[in-house]
């Protein structure tokens, strides 16, 4: 009997622990346009396109396990992953919320919103140290 | 008594309606006028003046047009164009947004640890804080190429099909990236592709018509030419690579391997017609290696 009871509560706190989820905080997209990946991997697929300053839901969630390069968010109805060097704690200062007359005149098309989110997931960025 | 009493209170009555309805009818007051008399403060100004309230409404006034004038500024500036190192930045990745498909660079690549082989030979000749962007491209119809980036950082495109053929280390690759660098920061790039429209709109306001774009479309089709066509001359690529010799003389180990690196370009090149065109482009590794070879002794 003993023993039924601690099975059934420890499967209880197993149950309780997996759905744990913390929302970390919200985050501002930074490159000009972005896509929220299907798996913690730059090639994966994309769930959607998102643009500079869109505003993204940090998960900590103990069901998903993520790189520490990797962050798990949540953007309208997609949850999925972007890369933090992408995320910023404030509103970034964006090209085409700068020259807003300038860049809708441009008139891009969907294939181009996706290839430039794309773009960015393929640089090797770097930067030397200051001296 | 009672009926002397009635007839005087309805004439008196009479007298005070007629009167009301009179006096109504003679003064009556538009909104403007009555809101002129709660604004004009002449019958009482010594006493607002005493009080300071006058200067408080000229601040405030003073602040209204101040905040009228930031609106209509800020208003303005969205009809502005981007600065020219904005515009820069924005043609070449718009550039490579277009030619996505040609130069197929949105493929899965093997990690040939450049960034930090590269930036250890930027480090290594005391460059620093420069920010490089590196995209390699799935293609051999484009060998290499140098395009200026956002707030002063390069963008370099490098083909993996090329690697592959010549089977380039990790120091060759950062030495051939460390030339494009070098060919960048001379700005033959941007005076090559660079337009007077470029100049004359760049940071300009366009308040009242449409932005003209054919500046963007004159601009990607010049980075066609530059990067498919027309490439560096010899002037350019002499100097390129006396810098090149210059700053690897001091480590001999990166001297050699950037001359180890043209004898093989110059090989493979000469015997691979898929590269016909790099020759072009870049003229010429055989060029390169007679300027930079050292001086023969006569005795």
């Amino acid at each position: 009997m003993m023993f039924i009871l601690l099975l059934s509560s420890l499967l209880s706190f197993a149950e309780t622990t997996s759905t744990d989820e913390k929302i970390v905080g919200i985050f501002y997209m930074q490159p000009l346009f972005g896509h929220v990946h299907q798996s913690s991997v730059r090639t994966s697929a994309s769930l959607t396109t998102i643009q500079c300053a869109h505003p993204v839901k940090v998960i900590e969630s103990s069901k998903v396990s993520v790189s520490p390069e990797w962050a798990y968010v949540q953007v309208a109805e997609y949850r999925g992953f972007i890369m933090k060097q992408f995320l910023s704690e404030k509103k970034p200062d964006c090209f085409q919320g700068k020259y807003p007359k300038f860049f809708d005149a441009l008139n891009m098309d969907l294939a181009e919103l996706y290839y430039w989110g794309r773009l960015y997931d393929h640089y090797v960025q770097g930067e030397t140290r200051v001296h | 008594m009672i009926i002397m009493f009635r007839a005087k209170l309805a004439f008196t009555s009479f007298l005070l309606l007629s009167f009301t309805y009179g006096h109504c009818q003679t003064v009556p007051k538009l909104q403007d006028e009555k809101e002129l008399e709660v604004v004009d403060f002449k019958s009482i100004k010594k006493v607002l003046q005493q009080d300071g309230l006058s200067q408080a409404a000229q601040q405030k006034k003073k602040q209204v047009a101040v905040l009228k004038k930031e609106q209509v500024n800020l208003e303005q500036g969205r009809f502005n164009y981007p600065s020219e190192a904005e515009i820069w930045g924005f043609v070449s990745e718009y550039w490579l947004v277009k030619n996505a498909q040609i130069l197929g660079w949105d493929f899965e690549k093997p990690d040939y640890g450049i960034e930090d082989s590269f930036k250890k030979t930027l480090e290594g000749m005391g460059f620093y804080q420069k920010k490089f962007k590196i995209l390699l491209v799935n293609t051999p119809s484009l060998v290499r190429a140098s395009m200026p980036g956002n707030e002063g950082e390069m963008i370099l495109l490098l083909s993996v099909p090329f690697i592959r053929s010549l089977d380039l280390s990790k120091l060759e690759i950062s030495i051939l990236l460390l030339e494009d660098y070098f060919r960048l920061e001379a700005g033959y790039f941007k005076k090559s592709v660079g337009t007077e429209k470029l100049k004359k709109l760049a940071g300009t306001n366009f308040t009242g018509s449409k932005p003209d774009l054919s500046m963007i479309q004159e601009l990607l089709k010049n980075y066609d030419n530059q990067i498919n066509k027309k490439g560096y001359s010899f002037q350019q690529q002499f100097e390129v690579t006396k810098k090149m010799d210059a700053f690897l003389k001091a480590s001999p180990e990166l001297w050699n391997a950037y001359f180890r690196l043209l004898q093989k370009l110059q090989s493979f090149l000469k015997t691979n017609v898929q590269y016909k065109d790099y020759i072009k482009l870049y003229p010429s590794p055989e060029m390169q290696l007679k300027w930079i070879s050292p001086d023969e002794k006569v005795l």
